[in-house]
């Protein structure tokens, strides 16, 4: 496979899985909220950062000391004098050097050898297990479309950018919110008018008609005169060029998405969570070029974003966590790059994150079926972000889960 | 309820692109067991699909070094071949005569999906292209062994890359998860076995043409799903298809694309059964079969491709004479579909993800471009009072409702309007 964006992972794992249908937002919504009762200053907020295809942990957080690293993957491998380092053992690879200094501000927790019991080897199987935060009884439900649930219902709480919604917030009758990148262009005149009746809900329509007819019906509730906030300038980052790092070749927005959350963050947004996605990391040939542009992306756009924050009265209140579905083999393939493999490394960065290592590095010694083993169960990451960040225990959101990171 | 009307509707709009114009008519007239006949029986000459010239699509050679004069002219020549074979594709879709061979090529190439951004040649696609035509009604056993070969499809999944010394698994993953059995009907462990015995083959880029390097061969024994031998890539597929699971997963697939994404095929069906030859057209009777199709409950969504292409037939368009291709190919690209391009190896979505508000938007946009391109007297010299009727009837819905037909009445003086709010109905955009 050659790309795995967040928004191609939903269109095929269909989305359709998923209990409850999920609000479109119109700029117009969120305007209106974020005028009207603003998220109070000293709210925390959080930010998902999924990266699709399975980002390879290794090449990620690179054990640079360790011979078995350079003897698994001698095409693929950074060397001692290349990498960002963190510590007399692991290094950041050289494309990251945006979170290299938010590390060195101790703005960063790196969790390592992150993943589940019986690590799955499928992208859409692995993902639905990340996003549902439910590996044994694998639930259809996101587990912060859980969470949004337990909260009073509020359309704005929650919200992916894009039009489509990841299964992460989707609940089993409530869900969170996607909003579209782009401004949507509305008909006009005697077709607007005859195209919202054809929009009325009509008790004869089944399920997929109803939703066809919804999807005009929001078309129509998006205001001409309430779109400013995307046209105002985002937030300015004083300490960075403006251009970004490296750009997956078209596929990718991250950076646009980030300006967009940005925006409305600082304007007020009632939002406590935030979705942004980045694919491709399905590097199983050539993987040094291809990893490191993504890398470098997600590094440029999340130290940027960082640096927009810090102007506004928000910047100590966001916490952003970046993740995949696993990391990938240890032994490189022929082709210059790896494939499916397991734990892989989870980012946490922000103002209130204790910066460090957490949990053990995967032993590269003693692997199962030539995967890393799993040191750092995903959902004492999860129990961290909502006790720690949505203020929500956990427990019960996560099918039991009692214990937590001390990330905070 | 009129089930024989909802079952002609159905295979129209499911296992066609929909009706020509008078098409629906005189099926309703003919019956649904002689339209399924028509519909299943391909036949010996396609005189439609025959109008629709080859494209000048070549083999152009590996790429020329930088900054070279040939480069140059081949990036120009790469580029029109490029922008050649989708619209080349969607002529034959809207053009033929036998419309359920375009559409099982269009529903093969969702399975085997391949997408022409990795493969950056149109040849090796455009011939992946005429093997899933050439078998998209045969046997699938056939069909496997073929697409085994095909460079794309090998370029795609890294198989030049798999060799005795590393293993790639790409191809071995997805041959078992996504083409030929479904995810969980494996272990990891037949997943780096089959990958094993799928080494050796090389591809060449810019042809397609693939071929077997026995030394870069594991000849050593494999043991897939409780199988040990000395498979090798025909061989190894040969047992991944004659797995049982082999008939349930298609099944499945064709249950998902055909009948319903929302609900599971369910566990009495008739389609395992009839794909035990692994014979296409078999499972595409027993698809067809009033039992499910008769069902109310089993809509789907249309496709932006399938959209498309049912309005052109039914405006008889032809895709390439659009003002302009380009633009044609741009309205598909927001539409978030366009032949050769699929999102991934899993092939594109269904229901809900054709349904956001940014989809409603450009369908309406889209509607009233081709509609500006198209001869309308036909409806125009329909009495205004009449008009509605003869929409449901010319395109083959099974009953606009109340609500829809409101919108339409307020529109019906006004032909090119009413088209555009008749083909963006939610009775249209779904196959009810």
């Amino acid at each position: 496979m050659d790309t795995l964006s967040r928004r191609k992972f939903l269109q095929l794992s269909g989305a359709a899985a998923v209990g409850a249908a999920a609000p479109l937002l119109t700029m117009e919504d969120i305007a209106h909220a974020a005028q009207t009762r603003p998220l109070p200053i000293g709210t925390p907020i959080l930010i998902i950062v999924t990266l699709y295809g399975g980002n390879d942990g290794l090449n990620t957080v690179v054990p640079y000391t360790d011979p078995i690293y350079f003897s698994s993957r001698p095409d693929i491998s950074y060397a001692a004098d290349k990498v960002l380092k963190l510590d007399d053992q692991l290094g950041l690879n050289p494309a990251m050097t945006g979170i290299k200094s938010l590390w060195d501000q101790k703005r960063v927790a790196i969790v390592r050898g992150v993943g589940y019991p019986k690590p799955d080897h499928s992208h859409f199987t692995s993902m639905a297990i990340w996003q549902s935060g439910a590996p044994v009884s694998r639930l259809n439900s996101g587990w912060l479309g859980r969470w949004v649930e337990s909260q009073v219902e509020d359309p704005m709480l929650a919200i992916s950018l894009g039009s489509v919604l990841p299964p992460l917030l989707a609940g089993e009758k409530r869900s969170g919110s996607s909003l579209p990148l782009g401004g949507l262009v509305i008909p006009t005149g005697n077709l607007a008018k005859d195209c919202q009746m054809l929009a009325k809900a009509t008790s004869t329509d089944n399920k997929l008609m109803a939703t066809a007819a919804t999807s005009m019906r929001t078309l129509f509730s998006v205001s001409s005169t309430v779109t400013p906030i995307l046209k105002m300038p985002a937030p300015v980052a004083d300490e960075l060029p403006t251009a970004n790092g490296g750009n997956a070749g078209g596929d990718s927005n991250l950076a646009q998405q980030l300006d967009v959350v940005a925006k409305l963050i600082a304007a007020g947004s009632p939002t406590r969570v935030w979705s942004v996605s980045l694919g491709g990391f399905d590097t199983h040939a050539n993987e040094a070029n291809a990893q490191a542009e993504l890398l470098g992306t997600v590094s440029a756009a999340l130290s940027r974003f960082a640096s927009q924050m810090k102007n506004t009265t928000r910047g100590k209140d966001i916490v952003t966590m970046v993740y995949s579905e696993f990391g990938r083999r240890v032994k490189g393939n022929a082709s210059q790059g790896t494939d499916h493999g397991t734990a892989g490394p989870v980012f946490l960065i922000g103002d209130r994150v204790k910066g460090g290592f957490y949990g053990d590095q995967p032993s590269l010694s003693k692997l199962v079926d030539g995967d890393l083993a799993v040191t750092s169960d995903f959902r004492d990451i999860y129990a961290a972000v909502l006790e720690d960040v949505l203020q929500t225990p956990g427990e019960k959101i996560l099918t039991g889960w009692k214990t937590k990171g001390q990330y905070f | 309820m009129d089930t024989e009307r909802l079952e002609i509707a159905r295979l129209y709009h499911r296992f066609g692109f929909g009706p020509r114009l008078g098409e629906f008519k005189a099926a309703l007239a003919k019956g649904l067991s002689a339209t399924k006949s028509d519909l299943l029986t391909p036949p010996s000459v396609d005189l439609g699909a025959a109008v629709v010239a080859e494209p000048n699509i070549t083999n152009l050679g590996p790429r020329p070094a930088q900054k070279t004069k040939e480069l140059i002219e081949f990036n120009i020549a790469l580029r029109q071949q490029v922008r050649d074979l989708p619209i080349w594709w969607l002529d034959r879709m809207a053009l033929s005569d036998h419309a359920l061979t375009e559409r099982m090529t269009w529903f093969w190439h969702g399975h085997w999906a391949t997408a022409i951004g990795k493969i950056n040649f149109a040849y090796p696609m455009y011939i992946q292209n005429q093997t899933l035509r050439k078998y998209a009604l045969g046997n699938f056993g056939e069909m496997t062994s073929a697409m085994l070969n095909d460079g794309a499809l090998q370029f795609w999944l890294d198989g030049g890359d798999n060799t005795v010394k590393a293993p790639n698994e790409n191809l071995a993953r997805e041959l078992m998860e996504l083409f030929l059995l479904g995810v969980n009907r494996y272990t990891e462990s037949d997943v780096r076995e089959l990958a094993r015995a799928l080494t050796g083959y090389q591809v060449e880029r810019s042809s397609g043409k693939v071929t077997f390097n026995a030394k870069r061969y594991d000849s050593n024994p494999k043991t897939i799903l409780g199988l040990s031998k000395n498979f090798d890539g025909p061989s190894a597929a040969a047992h991944l298809v004659s797995q049982r699971d082999n008939a349930k997963f298609i099944s499945e697939r064709i249950w998902f694309r055909f009948i319903s994404s929302q609900s599971a095929l369910p566990v009495n069906n008739y389609f395992e059964a009839a794909f035990s030859s692994r014979e296409i057209n078999e499972i595409l009777l027993a698809a067809t079969d009033s039992e499910v199709l008769g069902k109310p409950e089993y809509s789907i969504v249309k496709a932006p491709v399938e959209w498309f292409v049912g309005v052109v037939r039914f405006l008889n368009l032809t895709p390439s004479a659009l003002k302009t291709p380009a633009q044609l190919l741009g309205y598909l690209d927001k539409m978030a579909q366009v032949p050769f391009d699929p999102p991934n190896v899993g092939g594109w979505p269904t229901d809900e993800s054709w349904l956001s508000s940014a989809s409603a938007q450009y369908r309406i946009q889209f509607a009233a471009w081709l509609i500006k391109q198209a001869d309308l007297s036909a409806l125009s010299n329909v009495a205004p009072n009449k008009r509605i009727a003869w929409l449901q009837d010319e395109l083959g819905i099974f009953a606009f409702s109340n609500r829809t037909r409101l919108a339409l009445e307020s529109a019906r003086s006004t032909p090119a309007q009413l088209l555009q709010l008749a083909i963006c109905s939610p009775e249209y955009v779904v196959s009810a």
